[in-house]
């Protein structure tokens, strides 16, 4: 009886067209032009009415040719944020202002989610009003166990 | 878990956990993407969930082995699914609560009664109706009647696994019984079947967790399964795929073509009739799924698995008799049995025929040919 | 049971069992049957009324040269068609494991993407021969329903076999389902029409080529 570690190993690359995952390998067709379009629109009802918008960047059928595309149009911009909950996020806002690259990692590093964000700061990253409420109800606490003390 | 929900929300219940706003709404923001809805979803998911009341959970179990339960606790990433065990309020279930007889009967009867018409009933194992029902009972009460008296508060009932959604591996052939699936027994509920043996962690976890957050059954197709995760077949996303169109299939476990990962249709792999996301969420936080580790789907989420003949046989072979399994000696026999019946009618037919000629022949010679 | 199961099921059975009584009645109770009395001296031995069958099997097999030039075009057309579904039907994968779970063996077929040029070209050719039967005006007042048919219930099988292999115009469960029925079909028309002539085809040939040898011709 073979073991594991005896059976051997052959790793074949599937043929062109080969599906894994959602997104088959024939890219986005046309370059990236399409989802910059969108973008563009995006950015533009941001600017005019302050509505927010988000592309999921895992629906997207991208191939690598697509993405390095997209990274070399968007570029880098000033501002990089990690957020550490349950995993690493991050957040890096592109050249273009307002639009933001997002990756969410789980606590394995695995990449669970990862999206364009089109807002003046992403929805994630802004504290919420009922936070900063406790907070200073927390502060005050600790004013007042210290001025006890 | 609670049996009474202390009133926090279930932002509040998170922060108790420690679960930071962020962290869940990263989570929903990784659920909303897996179940392919739009990305805004995933943030209103988790403001609509954190700033509403814990919704009320209970979880019955009949008849089933437990698989089920298993896989949406064993998860690759604890804290990922454990957070749903966060969200709601789990009142009831009796292999992870920690209370048990009179005391655990009692919280689930209040949990029942303080939101009635409010609370999700989970459901996993099938209903054994036989017997007045004998087969399976707790505490004195049988399965149907606990299940037709929970169900009477609920919201809508998820039943997880193929077991409570088809009735699985009890109702198969010849179902001693006499087992029924959830939807069989009660039918004015919203019911939404998770179906697989077990299903995928994160596909009972999206469901719950979509319901939850919008209130509303997602799309469900013929079989009232969620649409987002059972709308392709497992050979509709299968990264083997090529191979099959190519004609290239292994004809034995571990033989070249196996080793080589080719198509599994021989070996009797039923993806292309199973509606499933094996072949996208995979298993295990995504590591695998049965056709990538070399075995062939064996259609676990559609109804009557059991049923549909042997896990080895080919989609394309014959698949009458006890379970579906026929062998070849047995369809040797049915052949050389129906071809002896028709030599004897051919015998008979020649015989008649010959007969008539052979009068014919003494009429002309009487006359003279 | 649904469609799939019932198809590959009692339906697959129930078939099988009428084309095995079926053949096997029409072939014995034609093998059995007697010629008419031929008072005529035989002009030759036996052994060469065998070879003389034999050797008409071959001839007949192939036109003659006088009559290539009216009768070679549907020849060609009939061997192609032939030729296309014996590939098809015995070399496609998905076919040979059929066989295999009745027969206990199997053989090596041919890429899956050259089966389905095989079959669409195959498939012309059928209709093609539909369509020189509708418009011959000797072919047209020759056929009848049994021709029509066995043409139908073979198209058919070949038309739901592509749809299947293109999942094309409905889930995959229904379009298998549908084939297999189609061949359910097939299976259970095959004894009772013109389609036996699979079986009588050599048979036929060998006896009408052996009479001939009696009677000391060459055919």
């Amino acid at each position: 009886m073979s073991r594991l570690a005896e059976i051997p190993i052959r790793i074949e690359t599937p043929p062109a067209g080969a599906l894994s995952g959602p997104a088959p390998s024939g890219g986005l067709g046309g370059g990236v032009a399409a989802l910059l379009t969108e973008i563009a629109s995006l950015l533009v009802r941001l600017a005019e009415t302050q509505l927010p918008a988000a592309i999921d960047l895992r629906s997207l059928p991208m191939s690598p040719q697509d993405r390095s595309e997209l990274q070399a149009v968007l570029g880098e911009g000033e501002v990089r944020a990690t957020i550490e909950a349950e995993g690493i996020s991050t957040l890096r806002e592109t050249r273009m202002s307002g639009v933001w690259w997002i990756e969410h990692r789980d606590a394995q590093g695995e990449l669970v989610a990862e999206l364009l964000e089109i807002a003046h700061v992403p929805a994630i990253l802004a504290s919420a009003t009922d936070e900063i409420a406790a907070a200073a109800r927390t502060l005050r606490e600790h004013l007042s166990l210290g001025a006890r003390a | 878990m609670s049996a009474d929900n202390d009133g926090l929300t279930v932002g509040e219940m998170l922060l108790k956990h420690g679960i930071s706003r962020r962290s869940f709404m990263k989570y929903c923001t990784a659920v909303a993407s897996a179940m392919a809805l739009p990305p805004w979803m995933g943030p209103a998911m988790a403001e609509q969930l954190r700033g509403s009341p814990r919704p009320s959970v209970v979880y019955l179990s009949f008849q089933e082995c437990t698989g089920c339960l298993e896989s949406l606790t064993r998860s690759f990433a604890p804290t990922i699914e454990d957070l749903i065990f966060n969200t709601i309020s789990l009142d009831y279930n009796d292999t992870l609560m920690a209370a048990a007889g009179e005391a655990a009967e009692s919280a689930r009867a209040k949990a029942m009664k303080d939101n009635f018409g409010k609370y999700v009933l989970v459901v996993d194992g099938s209903v054994p109706t036989g017997a007045g029902g004998a087969y399976c009972a707790a505490g004195g009460r049988s399965a149907v009647d606990t299940l037709r008296e929970a169900a009477k508060g609920a919201a809508a009932i998820v039943c997880v696994g193929t077991c409570a959604s088809f009735g699985g591996i009890a109702f198969a052939d010849p179902n001693p019984t006499s087992a029924w699936p959830v939807s069989a027994l009660v039918d004015d509920k919203p019911i939404i079947n998770v179906s697989g043996c077990p299903p995928i962690p994160e596909v009972m976890t999206g469901t719950l967790l979509q319901f939850f957050s919008t209130g509303e059954v997602p799309d469900l197709d013929e079989h009232r399964r969620p649409k987002v995760f059972f709308g392709n077949t497992i050979h509709d996303r299968c990264y083997r795929r090529p191979f099959y169109d190519q004609g290239k299939f292994a004809k034995s476990f571990d033989d070249e073509g196996a080793r080589n990962g080719w198509c599994l249709f021989e070996l009797g792999c039923k993806g292309p009739t199973t509606y499933n996301a094996c072949a996208t969420i995979k298993w295990n936080g995504g590591v695998s799924f049965p056709i990538q580790s070399g075995h062939g789907c064996i259609g676990c989420s559609e109804p009557g698995f059991w049923d549909k003949g042997s896990f080895y046989s080919a989609l394309s072979t014959p698949a009458w008799g006890k379970a579906g399994e026929v062998a070849p000696r047995h369809v040797l026999e049915l052949a050389a049995g129906a071809a002896a019946v028709g030599v004897v009618l051919g015998a008979g037919s020649a015989g008649v025929s010959r007969l008539r000629q052979h009068e014919r022949e003494a009429g002309n010679d009487g006359k003279g040919s | 049971m649904d469609l799939l199961a019932f198809s590959r099921g009692p339906a697959l059975k129930v078939s099988l069992v009428i084309f095995c009584l079926g053949v096997a009645w029409r072939i014995v109770g034609f093998a059995l049957l007697r010629l008419r009395r031929d008072f005529n001296k035989p002009r030759t031995s036996i052994a060469k009324w065998m070879t003389g069958g034999l050797v008409t099997v071959g001839s007949r097999s192939w036109p003659h040269p006088e009559f290539i030039p009216r009768t070679g075009a549907g020849e060609a057309l009939g061997y192609s068609y032939h030729i296309g579904l014996f590939i098809l039907v015995l070399l496609f994968g998905p076919h040979i494991v059929f066989f295999g779970s009745i027969l206990g063996f199997t053989w090596p077929g041919l890429p899956s993407s050259l089966i389905t040029v095989i079959s669409v070209l195959t498939l012309g050719l059928f209709l093609a021969v539909l369509f020189r039967r509708v418009t011959h005006p000797v072919l047209r007042m020759l056929s009848n329903f049994d021709d029509y048919f066995s043409w139908f219930v073979t198209a058919l099988v070949m038309v739901t076999g592509l749809a299947a292999t293109a999942h094309l115009g409905a889930p995959y469960e229904t379009l298998l389902a549908v084939h297999i029925l189609s061949v359910d079909l097939l299976l259970v028309w095959f004894p009772f029409g013109k389609l036996m002539h699979a079986f009588y085809l050599l048979p036929s040939r060998a006896i009408n080529g052996a009479l001939i040898a009696r009677k000391g011709a060459v055919s």
